[in-house]
């Protein structure tokens, strides 16, 4: 035996699969998806590249400056122009010119422009300290290895109480992502369940159908089969989004990105799942796809108000009145609740509240949808009315 | 009571339009049916109610003699009168998903997909898409998609509407064999010869109401009317029985509707008086006769 619902749902993921607009959409999203990682490890940015300085020298010693250049690696690209016997003018008026950033002097004296650059000085500075320390640690007849102790630098750990910007960025980044997918695939996938209930009504398919199914289990059937494919298709490009970030190794996902994870997947399911079912109930109540805008219209403002509130959440105050209550109505949860959580402005009980009220409006919308289903599947002609469509579900909420 | 189908005072109003004022119905076990009515008549209602697809305001339908369930009409093989199938779905792929619907597992749909699929005619296209089909072969796919899971019960909504003479012959073969299989079926259609020619037993429906059932042989026989046909060697004589119609003959036959109390002897003897007689019939009227003498028009 088959399970009627898994069988509708198969049929849902194969033939729209193999349809060549879902094959070229997934392609180049996932295409999208490697190339921007990809594009970042090899494009270099403006940050990694070493400011270049051109430090004067003035009888200043070999030794003394291989000490300069290992102090400056990875943070200066110094470059030395060589001014021994030269004069004090000469020296001057190469710093006063910008011929060259500063210049050293036996002393050893930096010699400035105006102001000091405190990037070179620091290097500058080190270096000249280490060399004075070694040459008074000889003095003192240490020998060679007591000097290399003496150096070897104390390993600092670091600990941050708010976490760094990195990961605040991080976040918002995968957040941002966990609010598209929550706008564009509820509408995407939504519009495949609307149309196929339509084809169905249309071909008089349904007919068929309904002689083994109850309208509830087609209903099921379709809802699940594309929420499922919804996920098949991000799973893909995310899967190759991240396979891309790992081997490029551009930046690693911060441990606390991965604490709201959770949250973004089962709200993408939750908007998936309500969504899938409305857009199937709509669709139930037209007979022609170019109804199909008209009647799809009204799920459209919930859909933005949700992606409005909850990109000025993503890069504002993600704590605000109207934040709060779009977190709490299920039509508006699944983007805003992941955003919230990976901003850290949410109470516990909201989370369990946001999640609870996702659910049972999923539920209620089921039960609504496959009763309505029951009326409408065979109506062919006008459009069922709003004022019908009410009437219909009252039988569902008793 | 019997096995098989039985429907009760089915009544259905949609709006202020009354679709069935109470039909009634009976399938037997291994009969079938042909169930007649003009357009609007309420046959497509009534196998929709059947099926459950339309809530019924009044009426009950019973198969084997309880209330027919939801498990019992996955075991019915359905064609609707408007054709319903994907049209981008394969023909095999079709006929098994439909299969797997009715509780066929994976490997016998299939098996059972092939088999109907080739029975029907249709062996070489089953890697065809369905909207590449004609309309006539898609009606075979549908007559495949009615059967693959071996129905008990089928009701078939005008199934030979727009097949041709083959493709009738092929349903007509299929029907027989289901209902040898023991299969219980209901068909409606327009083309009453050939429901003359197929059916054992006959219900005639008119205006949401059941007007006659019964053997073909029946409702022919509880004709009010008799035909009188009389070929003449000779010339045709100006002759007439009392109280009889005199309908325009051809080919030197003279046709003549008489009530069906008229003693058929004594009017031939007098019809041998008036002229010479060559051949002679008596007889009910023929299916389509009695359907118009019962839908009224």
């Amino acid at each position: 035996m088959t399970s009627p619902v898994r069988e509708v749902a198969w049929r849902e993921i194969v033939t729209r699969s193999r349809t060549t607009s879902f094959r070229a959409i997934t392609g180049i999203l996932v295409l999208v998806a490697i190339i921007v990682p990809v594009a970042l490890a090899l494009w270099p940015d403006d940050e990694d590249e070493l400011r270049t300085v051109t430090v004067g020298l003035v009888d200043v010693e070999q030794a003394t400056q291989q000490v300069i250049l290992a102090f400056a690696e990875g943070n200066l690209d110094i470059e030395f122009q060589e001014y021994s016997g030269s004069s004090i003018e000469v020296v001057s008026q190469a710093v006063a010119e910008g011929d060259i950033d500063v210049a050293i002097e036996p002393g050893p004296t930096i010699v400035w422009n105006k102001d000091i650059d405190f990037e070179i000085a620091v290097v500058l500075n080190n270096a000249f300290q280490q060399q004075d320390v070694l040459a008074r640690g000889r003095g003192l007849g240490l020998d060679e290895q007591d000097i290399a102790n003496l150096f070897t630098p104390l390993v600092v750990e670091e600990r941050f109480v708010e976490g760094t910007d990195e990961s605040d960025e991080v976040a918002s980044v995968v957040a941002l992502i966990g609010l598209m997918a929550a706008f564009i695939l509820p509408q995407a996938f939504g519009q495949l369940t609307l149309l196929s209930v339509v084809e169905e009504k249309s071909t008089r398919v349904v007919e068929v159908l309904l002689s083994h199914l109850r309208p509830r289990t087609l209903l099921l059937g379709k809802v699940i089969g594309l929420g499922v494919l919804a996920v098949i298709q991000l799973a893909v490009v995310v899967g190759g989004g991240i396979a891309a970030l790992l081997l490029t190794s551009t930046f690693e996902i911060p441990a606390s990105v991965w604490r709201f994870i959770p949250i973004l997947v089962i709200s993408v399911l939750g908007g998936l799942a309500i969504y899938n079912t409305l857009f199937a109930l709509l669709g139930s109540l037209i007979s022609r796809q170019e109804d199909a805008s008209q009647v799809m219209m009204p799920t459209l403002v919930p859909l933005i108000a949700g992606y409005i509130i909850g990109q000025s959440a993503i890069f504002g105050d993600a704590d605000t009145g109207i934040a709060k209550v779009l977190t709490l109505f299920p039509l508006t949860a699944p983007m805003m609740l992941p955003i919230r959580v990976a901003r850290d402005a949410i109470e516990w009980w909201e989370v369990t509240l946001s999640l609870g009220l996702l659910v049972l409006g999923v539920l209620l919308l089921i039960r609504v949808a496959g009763r309505v289903y029951e009326f409408t599947l065979l109506h062919t002609g006008a459009r069922v009315g709003w004022r019908e469509l009410i009437r219909m579900s009252r039988g569902a909420l008793d | 009571m019997a096995g098989g189908l039985h429907v009760q005072g089915l009544q259905k109003r949609f709006g202020d339009v009354v679709a069935l004022r109470g039909i009634n119905l009976e399938v037997p076990t291994g009969e079938l049916v042909g169930f007649l009515g003009p357009n609007g008549a309420g046959k497509t209602t009534t196998m929709r109610g059947i099926l459950g697809l339309v809530a019924m305001d009044a009426g009950s339908v019973t198969w084997n003699g309880s209330p027919i369930t939801i498990d019992d009409r996955r075991h019915v093989g359905y064609m609707p009168q408007e054709r319903g199938l994907y049209p981008r779905m394969k023909v095999h792929e079709h006929i098994a998903y439909i299969g797997r619907l009715a509780g066929l597992d994976r490997s016998t749909a299939d098996q059972r997909a092939s088999y109907w699929a080739e029975r029907v005619g249709l062996a070489d296209r089953v890697d065809d898409l369905i909207q590449e089909l004609s309309t006539g072969n898609q009606q075979r796919v549908q007559l495949a998609v009615a059967l693959v899971h071996e129905p008990n019960l089928m009701i078939l909504d005008e199934p030979f509407a727009g097949l041709d003479p083959v493709a009738v012959a092929t349903l007509t073969d299929i029907m027989t064999e289901q209902v040898e299989r023991g299969v219980s079926v209901v068909f409606s259609s327009h083309q009453l010869d050939l429901v003359q020619d197929v059916a054992e037993q006959v219900t005639i429906v008119a205006a949401g109401e059941t007007k006659a059932t019964g053997t073909v042989t029946e409702l022919r026989n509880r004709s009010p009317k008799r035909l009188l046909e009389i070929r003449w060697a000779g010339p045709e004589p100006d002759w007439s029985p009392p109280g009889a119609n005199r309908e325009p003959g051809r080919d030197g036959v003279t046709r003549f509707v008489v009530a069906a109390e008229t003693d058929a002897s004594a009017l031939i003897a007098q019809a041998a008086t008036a002229g010479e007689v060559a051949a002679v019939s008596y007889q009910p009227p023929g299916l389509d006769e009695v359907f118009l003498e019962l839908v009224g028009a």
